[in-house]
């Protein structure tokens, strides 16, 4: 990298402005979904708890796996708290994930899986931290965010819960929905179908950094 | 003519027991075999020795003699502890050492000229590198293990080189009992009147083998500075290890925790002394039942932050407390060279080593070994395989670069491309009920899911492992029902049962 390449990089010295000084934003991890980091104002907020809920089949687990893929090949180092035991290595590693940079943790039950991310999130270093709970209704509503989210603000690390429903409440920095599913079907020659992918609408349900609202239709498709 | 270093411990039993609990060292210490009143004394600390305590006293006479005497019992585990750590200094300097059954250490200094400015800043380095662990320590160089073991105890700043060609002056004032004569022997010699190591090499050689027998002359020639006795090398232990005998059992993690303390920072001390950390604990728990409880933890990274490894031994024991109260305790490590941590300049840190080494652990203990690594792809066609590697802080010397190839995930998740539908596997495979109309399924149910099936695609067949004994053949269908969910589902060649392994996620 050149010389005058890392001072646009870095900034040069005569950028520096008296007297315009505001206070600064609050940091993001792209996305790796272009319309939906301009949604968010830049990506999904570090040190901050970002919520993904879906239905059964929305796209919630592959849109993580953009997110996840995004952060991976930005050389952040990600955990995936997988409760129900459900990640497939192949499928996440052709979604663009760099398994080499995921450390992938299975707790027995969705306490082992709060326990299992607050360790995470406070041993600082990691990017982004996946707290998959799939389809399990977590009991412990309430108690466990503020302190996750304590730990993440101290660390750095963007926490996102994907979950059926929305769980964490005002602990949330942003709230995402997903919902509207749609199925495709190939049709090819004769009876044969296949199926081509799901598209989901994505609304910002909550936000206390950013405008709430529809954001953008999500589409995903076999390989 | 070879050159020998001889690294020495006075009175190890007490250096031993004061490095083991150095709150003992400077009281006035005696060691004996038991601490039964009548138990003979058989190491006496400097205090207590100059106070007028030896060794053969009881201890009952020990303690008149001196008030407020501190008796502890004789730990070989202790001082085998310590002539290792003596065996570790030396090696961090030479690999050719030979460690004595008295706790002496005597190393080739010939081949490490390169590594001091001289002798003597060779034997000082030692003495320094000794007292890193924990041991108060004399060097003495000299052209036999001998001369160089008579420098160390004759040092008079604990640092001592006989210059080559010199033994025979160096060792003429020495007093004859510094080389352990038989009885008759010293009788014979002093009726002759010879006290000093000088007098005896000035008789002739022939002669007192004539009259003293191979003995006399094997101490003559020992007086001149020869030493028939070459230096034995020995093999290194994988693992440095440290152990101690409790005076009490201990029931409580607390008390245990602090004795893993004294004993990872004494193993640090040693592993430290060559630049590596520790990349594997092993800790051995003798019970008061006379059972062993043995543990093994494996770092995620080598470290050398007690506090990450005392973390690590924390959550072992707190996950699986010892069934008896502990008698003994062995802490064990093995050394790995510590990885230096490149950082990119626009790349992000990743977590630090000894933390994640730490949190590697709890997270183990908390889940399971085989449940915390990185997802690695199985090589089968077998659906749903997955299987983990121990992990570790990738660099990210290899991540892609700005542009990926066209259609690769790279350029898919770059361009705002739609992504890849995943597949949420069902480990293990649930059983389902399917109902079909004119041989496609229509209606499905099980637990958790049900319902009429909206859409669906298949069956396509997968039969492999024909060669195991779990060879598969099923048909796969996808399946939208009318819960919402789009499933991955088969019907088991073998047993004609259907079953969901997946969820479109």
């Amino acid at each position: 990298m050149s010389a005058a390449a890392l001072l646009d990089r870095l900034g040069r010295p005569g950028d520096l402005r008296l007297g315009n000084a505001r206070p600064a934003g609050v940091p993001r991890l792209s996305t790796g979904l272009p319309r939906l980091d301009v949604a968010l104002g830049g990506g999904l907020p570090r040190g901050r708890l970002t919520e993904l809920a879906g239905a059964r089949s929305t796209g919630r687990t592959g849109l993580a796996c953009v997110i996840a893929a995004a952060a991976t090949r930005a050389g952040e180092t990600i955990a995936w708290i997988d409760p129900e035991n459900g990640l497939e290595p192949e499928a996440v590693a052709n979604a663009g994930v760099l398994l080499t940079h995921t450390l992938w943790v299975r707790p027995r039950g969705e306490r082992d899986a709060l326990r299992a991310a607050e360790l995470l999130i406070g041993a600082g270093g990691f990017g982004l931290v996946v707290l998959d709970l799939g389809s399990l209704q977590t009991a412990e509503r309430g108690a466990p965010w503020p302190r996750l989210v304590q730990a993440a603000e101290r660390t750095h690390s963007a926490l996102l819960v994907v979950a059926a429903q929305r769980l964490a409440g005002a602990c949330a920095a942003l709230g995402l929905e997903l919902h509207a599913r749609h199925v495709h079907w190939s049709v090819g020659p004769g009876r044969l179908s296949l199926l081509a992918g799901i598209d989901a609408h994505l609304t910002i349900a909550r936000s206390r950094i950013g405008p709430v609202g529809p954001a953008l239709v999500v589409t995903q498709v076999c390989a | 003519m070879p050159r020998i270093a001889c690294l020495l411990v006075p009175d190890f039993a007490i250096a031993a027991a004061c490095r083991a609990d150095p709150e003992l060292a400077g009281r006035p210490l005696v060691l004996a075999e038991t601490s039964a009143p009548h138990a003979r004394v058989v190491a006496v600390a400097r205090t207590a020795r100059a106070a007028g305590v030896h060794t053969g006293h009881t201890i009952a006479q020990a303690r008149a003699v001196v008030a407020g005497l501190t008796v502890r019992r004789r730990d070989p585990a202790a001082e085998g502890s310590a002539s290792r750590a003596l065996g570790d200094v030396a090696a961090s300097m030479s690999d050719r050492l030979e460690v004595t059954a008295d706790g002496a250490v005597f190393l080739d200094a010939g081949g490490v000229r390169h590594l001091a400015t001289s002798e003597r800043a060779l034997a000082t380095a030692l003495v320094a590198r000794a007292a890193k662990v924990g041991l108060e320590a004399r060097a003495g160089l000299g052209g036999s293990m001998i001369v160089a073991r008579l420098a160390a105890l004759h040092a008079a700043d604990g640092v001592e080189v006989v210059p080559a060609g010199t033994e025979r002056g160096f060792l003429a004032p020495l007093p004859l009992g510094c080389l352990a004569p038989e009885a008759a022997i010293v009788a014979t010699l002093e009726r002759w009147g010879v006290r000093r190591l000088g007098d005896l090499a000035r008789l002739p050689l022939a002669e007192v083998a004539t009259r003293l027998g191979p003995s006399g002359a094997a101490l003559v020639r020992t007086a001149c500075g020869e030493d028939a006795r070459p230096l034995a090398p020995q093999a290194r232990a994988d693992r440095v290890e440290e152990t101690i005998g409790l005076e009490y059992t201990l029931d409580a993690l607390e008390p245990l925790l602090f004795v893993l303390r004294g004993l990872l920072e004494r193993i640090i001390a040693r592993v430290g002394l060559e630049g590596v950390g520790c990349a594997r604990l092993g800790l051995v728990l003798h019970l008061d039942d006379r059972s062993r409880d043995a543990r093994e933890i494996a770092l995620a990274a080598p470290t050398r932050d007690v506090r990450t490894l005392l973390g690590c031994l924390r959550v072992e024991l707190e996950a699986r407390p010892p069934r008896a109260a502990i008698a003994r305790v062995q802490v064990s490590a093995v050394a790995e060279t510590v990885r230096a941590l490149q950082l990119g300049l626009f790349t992000p840190p990743g977590p630090s080593p000894e933390r994640l080494a730490t949190t590697l652990a709890r997270l183990a203990v908390l889940c399971g070994t085989d449940r915390v690594g990185t997802p690695t792809v199985v090589d089968t066609h077998r659906p749903g395989a997955a299987a983990t590697t121990p992990f570790v802080c990738a660099s990210t010397d290899g991540l892609p670069g700005p542009s990926g190839a066209p259609g690769s995930p790279r350029d898919m998740v770059a361009r705002d491309a739609p992504g890849r539908l995943v597949v949420r596997a069902l480990r293990p495979p649930r059983p389902i009920e399917v109902f079909s109309d004119r041989g496609r399924p229509d209606f499905v149910r099980g637990t958790g899911l049900g319902g009429r099936v909206v859409g669906a695609a298949g069956p396509w067949r997968l039969a492999g492992e024909w060669w195991r004994a779990n060879a598969y053949t099923r048909d796969y269908y996808d399946l939208e029902l009318s819960d919402g969910g789009v499933y991955r589902c088969y019907r088991d060649g073998a047993s004609e049962r259907w079953f969901v392994d997946g969820i479109y996620d």
